[in-house]
Protein backbone atom coordinates (compact mmCIF):
# COMPACT_ATOMS: atom_id res chain seq x y z
CA UNK A 1 0.00 0.00 0.00
CA UNK A 2 1.29 3.23 -0.88
CA UNK A 3 2.04 6.30 1.34
CA UNK A 4 -0.93 8.46 0.16
CA UNK A 5 -3.21 5.28 0.69
CA UNK A 6 -2.22 4.31 3.94
CA UNK A 7 -2.90 7.72 5.61
CA UNK A 8 -5.87 7.92 3.31
CA UNK A 9 -7.12 4.94 4.48
CA UNK A 10 -6.87 5.81 8.37
CA UNK A 11 -8.51 9.10 7.74
CA UNK A 12 -11.53 6.86 6.63
CA UNK A 13 -10.85 4.12 9.19
CA UNK A 14 -11.29 6.67 12.25
CA UNK A 15 -14.45 8.53 10.35
CA UNK A 16 -16.29 5.13 10.20
CA UNK A 17 -15.23 3.96 13.44
CA UNK A 18 -16.62 7.37 15.07
CA UNK A 19 -20.31 6.87 13.71
CA UNK A 20 -19.65 2.71 14.18
CA UNK A 21 -18.88 2.75 17.56
CA UNK A 22 -21.97 5.12 18.35
CA UNK A 23 -25.08 3.09 16.54
CA UNK A 24 -27.53 4.69 19.27
CA UNK A 25 -26.69 8.27 17.90
CA UNK A 26 -25.87 7.56 14.25
CA UNK A 27 -27.95 4.32 12.97
CA UNK A 28 -30.57 4.08 15.46
CA UNK A 29 -32.72 7.03 14.63
CA UNK A 30 -33.32 6.48 11.03
CA UNK A 31 -34.54 3.47 12.01
CA UNK A 32 -36.80 4.31 14.68
CA UNK A 33 -37.78 7.38 12.80
CA UNK A 34 -38.50 5.92 9.53
CA UNK A 35 -40.52 3.10 11.42
CA UNK A 36 -42.52 6.13 12.45
CA UNK A 37 -42.87 6.78 8.71
CA UNK A 38 -44.07 3.84 7.20
CA UNK A 39 -46.29 3.24 10.45
CA UNK A 40 -47.89 6.83 10.30
CA UNK A 41 -47.96 7.00 6.21
CA UNK A 42 -47.68 4.01 4.87
CA UNK A 43 -49.94 1.69 7.03
CA UNK A 44 -52.16 4.43 8.50
CA UNK A 45 -52.58 7.24 5.56
CA UNK A 46 -51.29 4.52 2.79
CA UNK A 47 -54.45 2.68 3.14
CA UNK A 48 -56.19 5.32 2.47
CA UNK A 49 -54.46 7.14 0.04
CA UNK A 50 -54.56 4.00 -2.55
CA UNK A 51 -52.12 3.65 -5.54
CA UNK A 52 -49.98 6.49 -6.68
CA UNK A 53 -47.82 5.84 -10.19
CA UNK A 54 -49.21 2.27 -9.91
CA UNK A 55 -47.60 1.52 -6.54
CA UNK A 56 -48.99 1.02 -3.20
CA UNK A 57 -48.32 4.67 -1.50
CA UNK A 58 -45.64 2.59 1.11
CA UNK A 59 -43.68 2.11 -2.19
CA UNK A 60 -44.14 5.20 -3.43
CA UNK A 61 -43.02 7.44 -0.20
CA UNK A 62 -40.04 4.58 0.21
CA UNK A 63 -37.43 6.08 -2.40
CA UNK A 64 -38.11 9.55 -1.11
CA UNK A 65 -37.81 8.59 2.55
CA UNK A 66 -34.17 6.74 1.69
CA UNK A 67 -33.03 10.34 0.38
CA UNK A 68 -34.54 11.63 3.28
CA UNK A 69 -32.06 9.52 5.41
CA UNK A 70 -29.39 9.03 2.81
CA UNK A 71 -28.40 13.10 2.46
CA UNK A 72 -28.94 14.26 6.01
CA UNK A 73 -26.79 11.82 7.54
CA UNK A 74 -24.30 12.18 5.02
CA UNK A 75 -24.83 15.80 5.48
CA UNK A 76 -24.34 15.34 9.06
CA UNK A 77 -21.77 13.52 9.21
CA UNK A 78 -19.12 15.69 7.63
CA UNK A 79 -20.15 18.57 8.85
CA UNK A 80 -20.02 17.20 12.55
CA UNK A 81 -17.21 15.70 11.74
CA UNK A 82 -15.43 18.14 10.83
CA UNK A 83 -16.98 21.15 12.99
CA UNK A 84 -16.08 19.19 16.34
CA UNK A 85 -12.62 18.49 15.13
CA UNK A 86 -11.93 22.76 14.86
CA UNK A 87 -13.93 23.12 17.83
CA UNK A 88 -11.86 20.66 20.27
CA UNK A 89 -8.91 21.43 17.90
CA UNK A 90 -8.09 17.64 17.31
CA UNK A 91 -8.14 17.90 13.25
CA UNK A 92 -5.15 19.92 14.11
CA UNK A 93 -3.24 16.22 13.75
CA UNK A 94 -4.77 15.67 10.57
CA UNK A 95 -3.96 19.07 9.22
CA UNK A 96 -0.05 18.94 10.47
CA UNK A 97 0.02 15.64 9.17
CA UNK A 98 2.09 15.51 5.56
CA UNK A 99 -1.25 14.26 4.46
CA UNK A 100 -2.35 16.33 1.23
CA UNK A 101 -5.76 18.21 0.83
CA UNK A 102 -7.16 16.14 -1.69
CA UNK A 103 -6.81 13.09 0.63
CA UNK A 104 -7.46 14.58 3.44
CA UNK A 105 -11.24 16.10 1.72
CA UNK A 106 -11.64 12.81 -0.03
CA UNK A 107 -11.56 10.76 3.48
CA UNK A 108 -13.80 13.04 4.85
CA UNK A 109 -16.20 12.99 2.27
CA UNK A 110 -16.09 9.00 1.56
CA UNK A 111 -16.66 8.35 5.14
CA UNK A 112 -20.22 10.95 5.32
CA UNK A 113 -21.21 9.06 1.97
CA UNK A 114 -20.48 5.41 3.26
CA UNK A 115 -22.73 6.28 6.61
CA UNK A 116 -25.44 7.98 4.13
CA UNK A 117 -25.43 4.41 1.92
CA UNK A 118 -25.15 2.58 5.58
CA UNK A 119 -28.83 4.63 6.67
CA UNK A 120 -29.87 3.97 3.20
CA UNK A 121 -29.82 0.48 3.64
CA UNK A 122 -31.24 0.62 6.45
CA UNK A 123 -34.35 2.02 5.86
CA UNK A 124 -34.91 -0.33 2.93
CA UNK A 125 -34.32 -3.04 5.71
CA UNK A 126 -37.45 -1.03 7.78
CA UNK A 127 -39.45 -0.98 4.36
CA UNK A 128 -39.43 -4.66 3.83
CA UNK A 129 -40.77 -4.77 7.24
CA UNK A 130 -44.20 -3.35 6.31
CA UNK A 131 -44.16 -4.22 2.32
CA UNK A 132 -42.29 -5.82 -0.83
CA UNK A 133 -39.63 -3.47 -1.79
CA UNK A 134 -39.14 -3.46 -5.48
CA UNK A 135 -35.73 -2.95 -7.37
CA UNK A 136 -36.77 -2.36 -11.12
CA UNK A 137 -33.43 -0.41 -11.95
CA UNK A 138 -30.37 -1.35 -9.37
CA UNK A 139 -27.83 0.27 -11.18
CA UNK A 140 -29.47 3.55 -11.35
CA UNK A 141 -30.14 3.23 -7.92
CA UNK A 142 -26.79 2.28 -6.99
CA UNK A 143 -25.94 5.49 -8.95
CA UNK A 144 -28.09 7.85 -7.01
CA UNK A 145 -27.68 6.77 -3.97
CA UNK A 146 -23.88 7.03 -4.47
CA UNK A 147 -24.11 10.49 -6.37
CA UNK A 148 -26.27 12.03 -3.74
CA UNK A 149 -24.66 10.61 -0.82
CA UNK A 150 -20.96 12.02 -1.93
CA UNK A 151 -22.98 15.40 -2.87
CA UNK A 152 -24.48 15.72 0.68
CA UNK A 153 -21.31 14.90 2.12
CA UNK A 154 -19.60 17.42 0.30
CA UNK A 155 -21.78 20.02 0.86
CA UNK A 156 -21.54 18.72 4.96
CA UNK A 157 -17.45 19.60 4.36
CA UNK A 158 -18.50 23.17 3.53
CA UNK A 159 -21.07 23.51 6.58
CA UNK A 160 -18.43 22.25 8.79
CA UNK A 161 -15.53 24.59 7.78
CA UNK A 162 -18.36 27.54 7.85
CA UNK A 163 -20.48 26.75 11.36
CA UNK A 164 -18.49 28.80 13.95
CA UNK A 165 -21.04 27.36 16.67
CA UNK A 166 -23.42 24.31 17.10
CA UNK A 167 -26.35 26.38 16.33
CA UNK A 168 -24.34 26.64 12.67
CA UNK A 169 -25.47 22.61 11.89
CA UNK A 170 -28.70 22.75 13.73
CA UNK A 171 -29.75 25.80 11.06
CA UNK A 172 -28.29 23.59 8.20
CA UNK A 173 -29.94 20.48 8.92
CA UNK A 174 -33.18 21.92 10.00
CA UNK A 175 -34.27 24.94 7.79
CA UNK A 176 -32.78 24.37 4.91
CA UNK A 177 -31.98 20.95 3.86
CA UNK A 178 -35.57 19.29 5.84
CA UNK A 179 -37.09 22.07 3.90
CA UNK A 180 -36.34 21.26 0.76
CA UNK A 181 -36.55 17.67 0.76
CA UNK A 182 -40.37 17.86 2.14
CA UNK A 183 -41.07 19.89 -0.73
CA UNK A 184 -39.46 17.79 -2.91
CA UNK A 185 -41.91 15.52 -3.83
CA UNK A 186 -41.07 12.82 -1.05
CA UNK A 187 -44.68 12.23 0.24
CA UNK A 188 -47.13 13.17 -3.09
CA UNK A 189 -46.45 12.76 -6.55
CA UNK A 190 -45.56 16.53 -8.88
CA UNK A 191 -48.72 15.33 -10.88
CA UNK A 192 -50.78 16.20 -7.93
CA UNK A 193 -49.62 20.06 -7.54
CA UNK A 194 -50.89 22.85 -9.07
CA UNK A 195 -49.18 24.12 -12.13
CA UNK A 196 -47.35 26.66 -10.63
CA UNK A 197 -46.24 24.97 -7.85
CA UNK A 198 -45.09 21.96 -10.25
CA UNK A 199 -42.95 24.63 -12.12
CA UNK A 200 -40.98 25.53 -9.00
CA UNK A 201 -40.74 22.20 -7.78
CA UNK A 202 -38.31 21.70 -10.40
CA UNK A 203 -35.69 24.13 -9.11
CA UNK A 204 -35.41 22.44 -5.88
CA UNK A 205 -32.31 19.51 -6.53
CA UNK A 206 -34.57 17.28 -4.23
CA UNK A 207 -36.83 16.62 -6.16
CA UNK A 208 -34.37 15.09 -9.13
CA UNK A 209 -32.84 13.12 -6.27
CA UNK A 210 -36.11 11.53 -4.99
CA UNK A 211 -37.02 10.57 -8.63
CA UNK A 212 -34.21 9.36 -9.63
CA UNK A 213 -34.12 7.01 -6.40
CA UNK A 214 -37.69 5.88 -7.53
CA UNK A 215 -36.95 5.47 -10.89
CA UNK A 216 -34.19 2.80 -9.41
CA UNK A 217 -36.81 1.48 -7.18
CA UNK A 218 -40.02 1.21 -8.44
CA UNK A 219 -39.26 1.88 -12.08
CA UNK A 220 -41.39 5.42 -12.43
CA UNK A 221 -39.93 8.72 -12.30
CA UNK A 222 -41.56 12.14 -13.93
CA UNK A 223 -37.81 13.28 -14.86
CA UNK A 224 -35.72 11.70 -17.64
CA UNK A 225 -32.64 9.58 -15.15
CA UNK A 226 -30.33 10.31 -17.03
CA UNK A 227 -30.48 13.97 -16.99
CA UNK A 228 -31.09 13.49 -12.97
CA UNK A 229 -28.08 11.79 -13.12
CA UNK A 230 -26.46 14.51 -15.50
CA UNK A 231 -27.44 17.11 -13.12
CA UNK A 232 -26.38 15.73 -9.84
CA UNK A 233 -23.06 14.35 -10.89
CA UNK A 234 -21.94 17.85 -12.25
CA UNK A 235 -23.29 19.37 -9.46
CA UNK A 236 -21.23 16.75 -7.04
CA UNK A 237 -18.05 17.30 -9.17
CA UNK A 238 -18.57 21.33 -8.43
CA UNK A 239 -18.97 20.75 -4.69
CA UNK A 240 -16.16 18.96 -4.49
CA UNK A 241 -13.89 21.14 -6.26
CA UNK A 242 -15.15 23.70 -3.71
CA UNK A 243 -14.30 21.36 -0.87
CA UNK A 244 -10.53 20.89 -2.19
CA UNK A 245 -10.15 24.74 -2.53
CA UNK A 246 -11.48 25.46 0.76
CA UNK A 247 -9.05 23.13 2.51
CA UNK A 248 -6.27 24.91 0.25
CA UNK A 249 -6.63 27.81 1.49
CA UNK A 250 -7.16 26.58 4.89
CA UNK A 251 -10.86 28.22 5.16
CA UNK A 252 -12.06 27.67 8.76
CA UNK A 253 -8.88 25.37 9.46
CA UNK A 254 -6.11 27.65 9.60
CA UNK A 255 -4.85 31.22 10.57
CA UNK B 1 26.45 21.50 10.60
CA UNK B 2 22.83 20.64 8.58
CA UNK B 3 20.41 23.24 9.45
CA UNK B 4 17.28 21.74 10.88
CA UNK B 5 15.31 24.72 11.27
CA UNK B 6 15.84 28.03 9.47
CA UNK B 7 13.87 31.04 9.61
CA UNK B 8 14.50 34.17 7.41
CA UNK B 9 12.53 37.35 7.80
CA UNK B 10 9.54 35.69 9.01
CA UNK B 11 6.37 37.89 8.85
CA UNK B 12 2.68 37.06 10.07
CA UNK B 13 -0.01 40.11 10.56
CA UNK B 14 -3.21 39.78 11.94
CA UNK B 15 -4.82 43.09 10.77
CA UNK B 16 -2.20 46.00 12.44
CA UNK B 17 -0.94 43.05 14.69
CA UNK B 18 2.46 41.83 13.69
CA UNK B 19 3.05 38.70 15.41
CA UNK B 20 6.01 37.71 13.44
CA UNK B 21 8.10 41.05 12.44
CA UNK B 22 10.98 39.82 10.80
CA UNK B 23 11.79 36.61 12.48
CA UNK B 24 15.33 34.83 11.44
CA UNK B 25 17.25 32.55 13.28
CA UNK B 26 18.65 28.84 12.69
CA UNK B 27 18.93 25.76 14.45
CA UNK B 28 21.57 22.99 14.15
CA UNK B 29 20.42 19.91 13.59
CA UNK B 30 20.98 17.59 17.03
CA UNK B 31 20.66 20.95 18.63
CA UNK B 32 19.01 21.26 21.91
CA UNK B 33 17.68 25.05 21.08
CA UNK B 34 14.89 26.94 23.50
CA UNK B 35 12.81 29.70 22.63
CA UNK B 36 12.11 32.51 25.57
CA UNK B 37 10.11 35.33 25.31
CA UNK B 38 7.12 36.70 27.19
CA UNK B 39 3.39 35.89 26.35
CA UNK B 40 2.44 37.11 23.06
CA UNK B 41 5.89 37.66 22.12
CA UNK B 42 5.09 35.38 19.01
CA UNK B 43 6.74 31.68 19.98
CA UNK B 44 3.64 29.59 19.15
CA UNK B 45 2.59 31.71 16.03
CA UNK B 46 6.57 30.51 15.05
CA UNK B 47 5.72 26.98 15.89
CA UNK B 48 2.40 26.88 13.95
CA UNK B 49 3.56 28.55 11.09
CA UNK B 50 6.52 25.54 10.99
CA UNK B 51 3.69 22.80 11.13
CA UNK B 52 1.06 24.50 8.74
CA UNK B 53 -1.32 26.22 11.65
CA UNK B 54 -0.68 29.62 10.80
CA UNK B 55 -0.14 31.16 7.17
CA UNK B 56 2.84 33.64 7.09
CA UNK B 57 2.61 37.09 6.05
CA UNK B 58 6.03 36.91 4.28
CA UNK B 59 9.71 35.64 5.01
CA UNK B 60 10.65 32.03 4.64
CA UNK B 61 10.80 29.06 6.61
CA UNK B 62 12.68 25.69 6.06
CA UNK B 63 12.40 22.47 8.21
CA UNK B 64 15.88 20.32 6.82
CA UNK B 65 15.95 22.32 3.97
CA UNK B 66 12.54 21.81 3.16
CA UNK B 67 10.23 25.10 2.38
CA UNK B 68 7.12 24.85 4.75
CA UNK B 69 4.54 25.97 2.32
CA UNK B 70 5.85 24.99 -0.98
CA UNK B 71 7.31 21.25 0.63
CA UNK B 72 5.02 20.95 3.23
CA UNK B 73 4.94 17.12 3.29
CA UNK B 74 8.44 16.63 3.19
CA UNK B 75 8.61 19.00 6.36
CA UNK B 76 5.86 17.77 8.20
CA UNK B 77 7.31 14.46 7.63
CA UNK B 78 10.09 15.66 10.19
CA UNK B 79 8.24 17.33 12.77
CA UNK B 80 6.43 15.68 15.99
CA UNK B 81 4.79 18.18 17.93
CA UNK B 82 3.84 18.86 21.23
CA UNK B 83 1.70 21.17 21.54
CA UNK B 84 0.84 23.75 24.58
CA UNK B 85 -2.66 23.01 24.49
CA UNK B 86 -5.02 19.68 24.72
CA UNK B 87 -5.81 18.85 21.31
CA UNK B 88 -6.90 15.47 21.57
CA UNK B 89 -9.41 13.30 19.84
CA UNK B 90 -11.92 12.56 22.63
CA UNK B 91 -13.83 9.56 20.44
CA UNK B 92 -10.72 7.24 20.96
CA UNK B 93 -9.01 5.54 23.81
CA UNK B 94 -5.33 6.94 23.64
CA UNK B 95 -3.57 3.84 21.93
CA UNK B 96 -5.36 4.17 19.13
CA UNK B 97 -5.33 8.14 18.94
CA UNK B 98 -1.33 7.08 18.30
CA UNK B 99 -2.48 4.79 15.87
CA UNK B 100 -4.63 7.22 13.62
CA UNK B 101 -1.71 9.55 14.23
CA UNK B 102 1.00 7.78 12.73
CA UNK B 103 -1.26 6.88 10.06
CA UNK B 104 -1.58 10.21 8.79
CA UNK B 105 2.05 10.15 8.43
CA UNK B 106 1.83 6.99 5.88
CA UNK B 107 3.10 4.41 8.79
CA UNK B 108 1.04 0.87 8.00
CA UNK B 109 -1.83 0.11 10.78
CA UNK B 110 0.43 -3.01 12.40
CA UNK B 111 3.73 -1.10 12.12
CA UNK B 112 1.58 2.05 13.99
CA UNK B 113 -0.32 -0.09 16.38
CA UNK B 114 3.75 -1.25 17.51
CA UNK B 115 4.91 2.40 17.75
CA UNK B 116 1.90 3.21 20.24
CA UNK B 117 3.20 0.80 22.23
CA UNK B 118 6.67 2.27 22.34
CA UNK B 119 5.51 5.86 22.53
CA UNK B 120 3.30 5.20 25.57
CA UNK B 121 6.22 2.69 27.40
CA UNK B 122 8.31 5.50 26.72
CA UNK B 123 5.80 8.34 28.39
CA UNK B 124 5.01 5.97 30.91
CA UNK B 125 1.28 5.08 30.57
CA UNK B 126 1.01 2.40 28.74
CA UNK B 127 -1.29 0.62 31.65
CA UNK B 128 -3.55 3.78 30.52
CA UNK B 129 -3.62 2.75 26.63
CA UNK B 130 -7.65 1.84 26.64
CA UNK B 131 -8.52 5.26 28.40
CA UNK B 132 -9.59 8.33 26.53
CA UNK B 133 -7.93 11.11 26.96
CA UNK B 134 -10.53 13.05 29.04
CA UNK B 135 -10.02 10.70 31.86
CA UNK B 136 -6.43 11.36 32.66
CA UNK B 137 -5.21 13.21 34.98
CA UNK B 138 -3.22 16.85 34.14
CA UNK B 139 0.33 15.50 34.25
CA UNK B 140 -1.10 12.19 32.05
CA UNK B 141 -2.21 14.51 29.80
CA UNK B 142 1.43 16.35 29.17
CA UNK B 143 2.80 12.32 28.88
CA UNK B 144 0.14 12.03 26.38
CA UNK B 145 1.11 14.98 24.19
CA UNK B 146 4.91 13.88 24.34
CA UNK B 147 3.51 10.16 23.08
CA UNK B 148 1.99 11.78 20.67
CA UNK B 149 4.96 13.69 19.04
CA UNK B 150 6.94 10.71 19.28
CA UNK B 151 4.97 8.06 17.72
CA UNK B 152 6.06 9.38 13.77
CA UNK B 153 9.25 9.31 15.12
CA UNK B 154 10.36 12.81 14.14
CA UNK B 155 13.56 14.04 13.67
CA UNK B 156 12.83 17.82 15.03
CA UNK B 157 10.40 17.37 17.99
CA UNK B 158 8.84 20.83 19.17
CA UNK B 159 7.63 21.12 22.83
CA UNK B 160 5.34 24.09 23.16
CA UNK B 161 5.28 24.63 27.09
CA UNK B 162 5.55 21.04 27.63
CA UNK B 163 5.54 21.09 31.31
CA UNK B 164 3.05 24.00 31.92
CA UNK B 165 1.07 23.03 35.41
CA UNK B 166 2.70 19.83 36.36
CA UNK B 167 4.05 18.62 39.34
CA UNK B 168 8.28 19.01 40.27
CA UNK B 169 8.36 15.11 39.69
CA UNK B 170 6.93 15.01 36.43
CA UNK B 171 8.60 17.75 34.77
CA UNK B 172 11.87 15.94 35.35
CA UNK B 173 10.63 12.68 34.15
CA UNK B 174 9.76 14.22 31.07
CA UNK B 175 13.30 16.07 31.02
CA UNK B 176 14.72 12.89 31.55
CA UNK B 177 12.91 11.29 28.27
CA UNK B 178 13.31 14.75 26.32
CA UNK B 179 17.55 14.67 27.35
CA UNK B 180 17.99 11.28 26.32
CA UNK B 181 15.97 11.54 23.06
CA UNK B 182 18.27 14.70 22.76
CA UNK B 183 21.09 12.38 22.88
CA UNK B 184 19.96 10.24 20.28
CA UNK B 185 19.96 12.74 17.60
CA UNK B 186 16.33 14.37 17.95
CA UNK B 187 16.53 18.28 17.05
CA UNK B 188 14.66 19.60 19.81
CA UNK B 189 12.76 23.05 20.28
CA UNK B 190 11.61 24.19 23.42
CA UNK B 191 9.49 26.86 24.19
CA UNK B 192 9.00 27.48 27.98
CA UNK B 193 7.75 29.70 30.60
CA UNK B 194 10.18 28.02 33.11
CA UNK B 195 14.03 29.29 32.90
CA UNK B 196 15.45 26.65 35.14
CA UNK B 197 14.21 24.40 32.27
CA UNK B 198 15.82 26.29 29.55
CA UNK B 199 18.90 26.56 31.38
CA UNK B 200 19.21 23.13 32.25
CA UNK B 201 18.19 21.61 28.89
CA UNK B 202 18.84 23.85 26.07
CA UNK B 203 22.70 24.34 24.51
CA UNK B 204 21.31 27.51 23.15
CA UNK B 205 18.11 29.92 23.69
CA UNK B 206 17.05 32.32 21.29
CA UNK B 207 14.99 35.24 23.34
CA UNK B 208 12.06 36.44 21.58
CA UNK B 209 9.98 39.31 21.55
CA UNK B 210 7.45 41.38 19.45
CA UNK B 211 7.71 38.45 17.02
CA UNK B 212 11.53 39.28 16.59
CA UNK B 213 14.49 37.63 18.17
CA UNK B 214 16.09 39.90 20.38
CA UNK B 215 19.38 37.51 21.30
CA UNK B 216 20.43 34.12 20.34
CA UNK B 217 23.36 32.80 22.81
CA UNK B 218 24.05 30.02 25.40
CA UNK B 219 22.39 29.70 28.53
CA UNK B 220 25.95 30.85 29.80
CA UNK B 221 26.69 33.56 27.34
CA UNK B 222 23.32 35.33 27.98
CA UNK B 223 24.12 35.24 31.68
CA UNK B 224 27.47 36.77 31.56
CA UNK B 225 25.97 39.63 29.99
CA UNK B 226 23.55 40.55 33.10
CA UNK B 227 24.76 42.14 35.64
CA UNK B 228 26.16 40.39 39.11
CA UNK B 229 26.00 41.53 42.63
CA UNK B 230 29.11 41.42 44.90
CA UNK B 231 28.58 41.56 48.61
CA UNK B 232 31.27 42.96 50.92
CA UNK B 233 30.97 42.34 54.13
CA UNK B 234 33.25 44.84 56.11
CA UNK B 235 34.53 45.08 59.37
CA UNK B 236 33.22 48.38 60.05
CA UNK B 237 30.31 50.02 58.16
CA UNK B 238 31.42 53.12 56.26
CA UNK B 239 29.43 56.70 56.62
CA UNK B 240 29.08 56.74 52.79
CA UNK B 241 29.45 54.75 49.58
CA UNK B 242 33.14 54.58 48.81
CA UNK B 243 34.48 56.56 45.79
CA UNK B 244 35.46 53.13 43.49
CA UNK B 245 36.25 54.21 40.45
CA UNK B 246 36.45 51.05 38.79
CA UNK B 247 35.68 50.43 35.49
CA UNK B 248 32.62 48.00 35.37
CA UNK B 249 30.91 48.87 38.22
CA UNK B 250 27.57 50.06 37.64
CA UNK B 251 26.14 50.72 40.98
CA UNK B 252 27.37 50.91 44.71
CA UNK B 253 25.21 50.48 47.78
CA UNK B 254 25.35 50.12 51.56
CA UNK B 255 23.38 47.26 53.21
CA UNK B 256 24.13 47.35 57.04
CA UNK B 257 27.48 46.33 57.15
CA UNK B 258 27.80 45.26 53.49
CA UNK B 259 28.66 46.78 50.10
CA UNK B 260 27.01 45.54 47.63
CA UNK B 261 28.70 46.69 44.14
CA UNK B 262 26.38 45.95 41.09
CA UNK B 263 28.90 44.85 38.24
CA UNK B 264 28.90 42.90 34.55
CA UNK B 265 31.47 40.34 35.30
CA UNK B 266 31.43 40.50 38.97
CA UNK B 267 34.36 38.18 39.32
CA UNK B 268 36.62 40.13 37.15
CA UNK B 269 35.80 43.41 39.21
CA UNK B 270 36.58 41.54 42.63
CA UNK B 271 40.34 42.29 43.17
CA UNK B 272 40.25 45.59 42.32
CA UNK B 273 37.86 46.32 44.17
CA UNK B 274 38.97 44.98 47.21
CA UNK B 275 42.41 46.35 46.56
CA UNK B 276 40.74 49.66 45.90
CA UNK B 277 38.66 49.25 49.68
CA UNK B 278 42.11 48.14 51.76
CA UNK B 279 43.55 51.68 50.10
CA UNK B 280 40.57 53.66 51.40
CA UNK B 281 41.23 51.58 55.02
CA UNK B 282 38.35 49.45 54.92
CA UNK B 283 38.90 45.45 55.86
CA UNK B 284 36.60 42.97 53.78
CA UNK B 285 35.82 40.21 55.85
CA UNK B 286 33.89 38.18 53.64
CA UNK B 287 33.09 38.49 49.83
CA UNK B 288 30.23 36.80 48.06
CA UNK B 289 29.11 37.33 44.65
CA UNK B 290 25.71 36.60 43.01
CA UNK B 291 25.48 35.40 39.63
CA UNK B 292 22.98 37.91 37.15
CA UNK B 293 20.35 34.56 36.75
CA UNK B 294 19.07 33.81 32.63
CA UNK B 295 15.61 35.16 34.82
CA UNK B 296 16.98 38.67 35.07
CA UNK B 297 18.31 38.80 32.09
CA UNK B 298 15.90 37.53 30.12
CA UNK B 299 13.88 40.54 32.01
CA UNK B 300 16.66 43.25 31.09
CA UNK B 301 16.30 42.07 26.91
CA UNK B 302 12.61 42.13 26.84
CA UNK B 303 11.09 44.25 29.33
CA UNK B 304 13.70 46.06 31.35
CA UNK B 305 11.17 48.45 32.70
CA UNK B 306 8.97 45.84 34.29
CA UNK B 307 9.32 43.60 36.93
CA UNK B 308 9.76 39.54 36.32
CA UNK B 309 6.47 38.82 37.62
CA UNK B 310 4.43 41.20 36.04
CA UNK B 311 5.22 39.83 32.59
CA UNK B 312 4.15 36.68 33.85
CA UNK B 313 6.64 34.92 31.95
CA UNK B 314 8.97 33.90 35.17
CA UNK B 315 6.98 30.77 37.04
Amino acid sequence: MTRNATQFRTLVRREVLRFVRRPYNTFLPPIITNTLYFAVFGVILGSRIGEIAGVSYLQFVLPGLVVLGAISDSFENASFSIFHGRWNDYIQAVLISPMSDRGMVAAYVSASALRGVVTSVLIIAVGLVFTPVPVANPLYLLAFVLVITTLFAGFGVIGGLWASDFDYLTVMTQFILRPLVFFGAVFYSLELLPPLWRTLSFFNPMVYMVNGVRYGMIGVTEIDPNVSLAVLTAATVAVLAVDLLLFERGYGLTE
Amino acid sequence: METAIRADGLRKSYGDVRALDGLSFTVDRGEFFGLLGPNGAGKTTFINVLVGLVRKTGGTAEVFGFDVETEYKRARDRIGLAPQEFNVDRFFPIHEVLEHKAGYHGVPKAEAAERAEDALKTVGIWDKRDTRFDWLSGGMKRRFLLARALVTDPELLILDEPTAGVDVQLRRDLWRVIERLNADGTTILLTTHYIEEAERLCDRVAIVDSGRIVEVATPDDLRARGTDEVFVTLSTRPSSVPDLGIDGIVDARLDGDALVVTAQGGGRVVPELLRTLEYEGYEALDVEIRRASLEEVFVDMTRPDEPAEKLGAIQ
